[in-house]
């Protein structure tokens, strides 16, 4: 009888503790499994996700060319079809990465997004008017569910450096794709030449120089200019191979200290004031003046730039530094991609240069990043798509990890 | 002792659960859990490579190998560096056998790895033209005829700027090739023998589409320039082709303005105007649409001269069903138009007329285009149609076209895209370098 209860005993004790056991050895790989499925979903939604995003336009569809809030979250230009993307709903969106740009003079902390890629070319969009993440979160119908980052990014980096800065002006244009040389490709470039005039009466303009050359093997061209002498330009350079187009620019001013910066004011009415750098964040001393002159141009089918005219007696004029001083508004005359250059020249001085702007994103390939930042989240799902914004090819990647409930293996 | 023993074999079947489980439930590799959606990249690119027709133009030049490096140079330089590729072009052949041929064919890796990925594009050669053939109206339903008035011996009104002639041309560009038989009515004596039920050249005369070209006025054969029918200032005549688009079901087509406000005939009001300058010409006044849809509705004829319309300044917009022809037909005439002579859509119920299609978005009562059926009291059948475009002058005859289209709605059949030689499939094929 106790043999049998000991023996009982014993095998209750043994099969419990096996049981234990094995439950929790079972539990290893069904934990790991429901984390794959996790993933996998999530994966799943990075790709319908960027879809969605890609493939509408967003409500109402001109969004991007208006002040209204947008109702529904789509980057697709409404103007076409496929992976084609609107160049200005892009300027609407809240940078992730820029700095805050203030500018009081029209009233006290007002604030701009700054998608500027370093001296020369800036683009300062109104945070009024910017879409921000946490809309666009809601608007998608995944707040507190999942955050993503989107990036824009060129196919083709088309760089250009300065070989010898005058007498000849010689130039280097590199153009690399995302995994390869852009070989054997055609570079169609604009050399904007600014003459600063020794009167104070008269502005500083410019001429426009074309040229076409072509990338040897390592996506390399160089381009000279024998009749260059003491240059203050601007060089855009368009390289395109088999559909994929990028461009790059390079600008070089004998003043750098001063100089104007253009700030979009509203979308709607395409309204663009002229700033002194100086007043930017209040970084300098009020009173200090520039005369400038603004035109806008369009890229034609040959990638030469055409100028439209602005039609605003403000294309011309003085920007004077300081709260309470003048500041010129210029309305640009087309919905279509274009550029804002500005020639300007420091008041009593033959110091000048020339400043760029963008209207439409791609105009001169400027990246784009928004959303939240993916460092720091236990898994992250990437895809990835070709798209077209305004002619330029661009890779779109979406990020995407998700938010509130975690499962971690 | 016999528990513990059975408890071990527990043990060892759980253990072998355990191992075999594990065996079997391997885990996919990272780049399987969370993978790059390769196919719609590879389409993506493809499209891209494609945005200025260049992947077109090298898909028919495949023996040229400056052309091919091209390509390969562009597709290498978009393509992230851990995305290796393989591209084929296929020609389409549409005879028997082999439905594709592989004629080029590049890669930047000699194995795409365990994980890849395909899209196809069908591009087309720039040398190609891809024709549609139209259904023809009626052609199933003892109809397909389309009367266009050219009469040469008849005068326009409301319709400045143009001659009746023009306007029945560029009609019979948009419209005939939908129709089985499309017949110029070069001058009233024509019109009256068709009015008399006698084919001009063999057509069909039933179920006949008849436009008027000539705006407000209506041609008038001299054979009816004469007592009975120039009652009323000639309304009775309108009557009497109210009468005969009952008898052959026709549906008449009223291109601008107020409908069968004038008569005209160069020969027989020679020496008469419209008030307005313009010979050849009888006015018969707002009774003129009343007599036509008495006669529509097989009643008797009652001099009536009230408006059917309140000429009030419309501005009117295309229904959602013709802007959707207009994507279909390719006929784009603006959405928006002015409408100064819409029809009393209760007025026309009164003559058992009902709306068949509305062109123009309704105003309250008034209709500022549509097409209405005649349907008799207790019929089912139509017999006869009005299309009345109750809009300003001058007349856009592709509001008249698109109307006509709308309402019939022929399909159109798109030619063989496949066809041997125009088309060839693009293949690309990607996916990711390194291990699994």
């Amino acid at each position: 009888m106790a043999s049998a209860t000991m023996d009982h005993m014993i095998s209750l004790i043994v099969f419990i503790a096996a049981i234990l056991i094995f439950i929790g050895l079972f539990s290893q790989p069904i934990q790991t499994a429901i984390v794959y499925e996790s993933h996998r979903a999530l994966s799943t939604k990075t790709s319908d996700l960027l879809d969605t995003i890609l493939l509408n336009p967003g409500i109402p569809a001109n969004w991007g060319q208006s002040n209204c809030t947008a109702q529904g979250f789509g980057l697709q230009d409404p103007e076409f079809t496929q992976y084609q993307l609107s160049p200005f709903s892009l300027m609407r969106l809240g940078s992730s990465t820029g700095n805050m740009v203030e500018y009081d003079k029209t009233s006290p902390s007002i604030y701009y997004n700054n998608a500027s890629l370093g001296f020369g070319a800036s683009l300062l969009t109104p945070n009024a008017q910017a879409l921000n993440y946490s809309a666009s979160l809601a608007l998608l119908g995944i707040n507190n569910t999942y955050g993503f980052q989107l990036t824009l990014t060129p196919d083709i980096t088309v760089s250009i450096t300065e070989n010898h800065g005058s007498s000849p002006l010689d130039l280097s244009i590199s153009a690399t794709g995302t995994g390869f040389p852009f070989a054997g490709a055609s570079i169609n470039y604009c050399l904007i030449l600014v003459t600063l005039p020794q009167t104070d009466a008269e502005y500083p303009f410019y001429t426009i120089q074309n040229g076409v050359v072509t990338t040897d093997q390592q996506g390399i061209a160089n381009v000279t200019f024998p009749s260059v002498t003491d240059p203050v330009y601007a060089f855009i350079a368009y390289a395109h191979l088999d559909g994929v187009v990028g461009v790059g620019y390079f600008t070089h001013g004998s003043a750098t200290d001063q100089y104007v910066v253009p700030i979009v004011q509203d979308m709607a009415s395409q309204e663009v004031t002229l700033a002194h750098n100086y007043d930017l964040n209040n970084s300098g001393l009020a009173g200090f003046s520039l005369k400038y002159n603004a035109t806008f141009v369009i890229s034609t089918e040959d990638y030469t730039l055409s100028e439209l005219s602005l039609g605003s007696p403000s294309s011309q004029g003085i920007v004077t530094s300081g709260v309470g001083n003048p500041y010129p508004s210029i309305p640009l005359p087309t919905c279509t991609t274009g550029i804002l250059i500005v020639t300007y020249q420091q008041e009593g001085s033959t110091q000048g240069g020339v400043v760029m702007m963008p209207w439409g994103i791609s105009s001169l390939a400027f990246p784009v990043t928004f959303g939240g930042n993916p460092v720091g989240q236990d898994w992250v799902a990437t895809d990835i798509r070709q798209v077209i914004i305004g002619g330029i090819a661009y890779q779109a990647k979406l990020a995407l990890w998700n938010q509130g409930v975690q499962v971690t293996g | 002792m016999i528990r513990t023993i059975e408890v071990l074999f527990v043990i060892i079947i759980l253990a072998g659960a355990f191992i075999g489980a594990s065996y079997f439930a391997v885990l996919p590799a990272p780049r399987q859990v969370s993978p790059i959606n390769l196919n719609r990249l590879s389409l993506t690119t493809l499209q891209m490579l494609d945005s200025d027709y260049d992947l077109s133009r090298a898909a028919f030049e495949t023996d040229n190998s400056t052309v091919l490096g091209q390509l390969q140079v562009a597709l290498s330089a978009s393509l992230p560096p851990n995305v290796i590729y393989n591209l084929t072009v296929y020609d389409v052949n549409d005879g028997g056998g082999q439905l594709y041929t592989s004629v080029a064919n590049f890669s930047n890796a000699e194995s795409l790895g365990t994980t890849s990925d395909v899209s196809m594009y069908t591009v087309a050669s720039s040398n190609v033209t891809f024709n549609v053939t139209p259904e023809k109206i009626g052609e199933k339903s003892n109809g397909g005829t389309l009367y266009i008035l050219n009469c040469s011996d008849a005068n326009g009104w409301w319709i400045t700027g143009y001659t009746a002639q023009s306007l029945a041309q560029d009609l019979y560009n948009l419209l005939s090739p939908y129709f089985v038989n499309t017949v110029m009515v070069q001058n009233t004596s024509q019109l009256a023998q068709i009015l008399i039920g006698t084919p001009l050249h063999g057509e069909n005369l039933q179920n006949a589409v008849v436009i008027n070209t000539c705006g407000e006025a209506v041609p008038i054969p001299t054979t009816y320039c004469q007592a009975l029918y120039s009652t009323d200032s000639y309304a009775y005549y309108s009557y009497f082709l109210g009468q005969r688009v009952n008898l052959y079901n026709w549906t008449w087509a009223s291109i601008v303005g107020y409908p069968f406000y004038y008569v005209s005939n160069t020969v027989a009001f020679a020496s008469g105007q419209n008030t307005w300058g313009i010979y050849g010409m009888q006015s018969t006044g707002q009774g003129g649409s009343r007599a036509f849809l008495e006669g529509v509705n097989n009643q008797s004829y009652v001099s009536n001269s009230n408006a059917i319309t309140d000429s009030a300044n419309r501005v009117v917009t295309f229904t959602q069903a013709a802007i959707d022809s207009c994507n279909y037909y390719g006929i784009y005439p603006s959405i928006y138009q002015t409408s100064t002579r819409a029809l009393s859509n209760s007025t026309m119920s009164s003559y058992n007329l009902k709306v068949g299609f509305n062109v123009f978005n309704p105003s309250g009562d008034y209709l500022a285009g549509a097409v209405y059926n005649h349907v008799a009291t207790g019929s089912t059948n139509i017999t006869g149609s009005l299309l009345a475009l109750g809009l300003t002058r001058t007349p856009d005859v592709r509001v008249t076209a698109l109307s006509l289209l709308s309402y019939y709605q022929p399909r159109l059949y798109p030619s063989e895209y496949t066809a041997s030689g125009t088309s060839r499939l693009v293949v690309l094929q990607l996916g990711l370098a390194g291990g699994s």
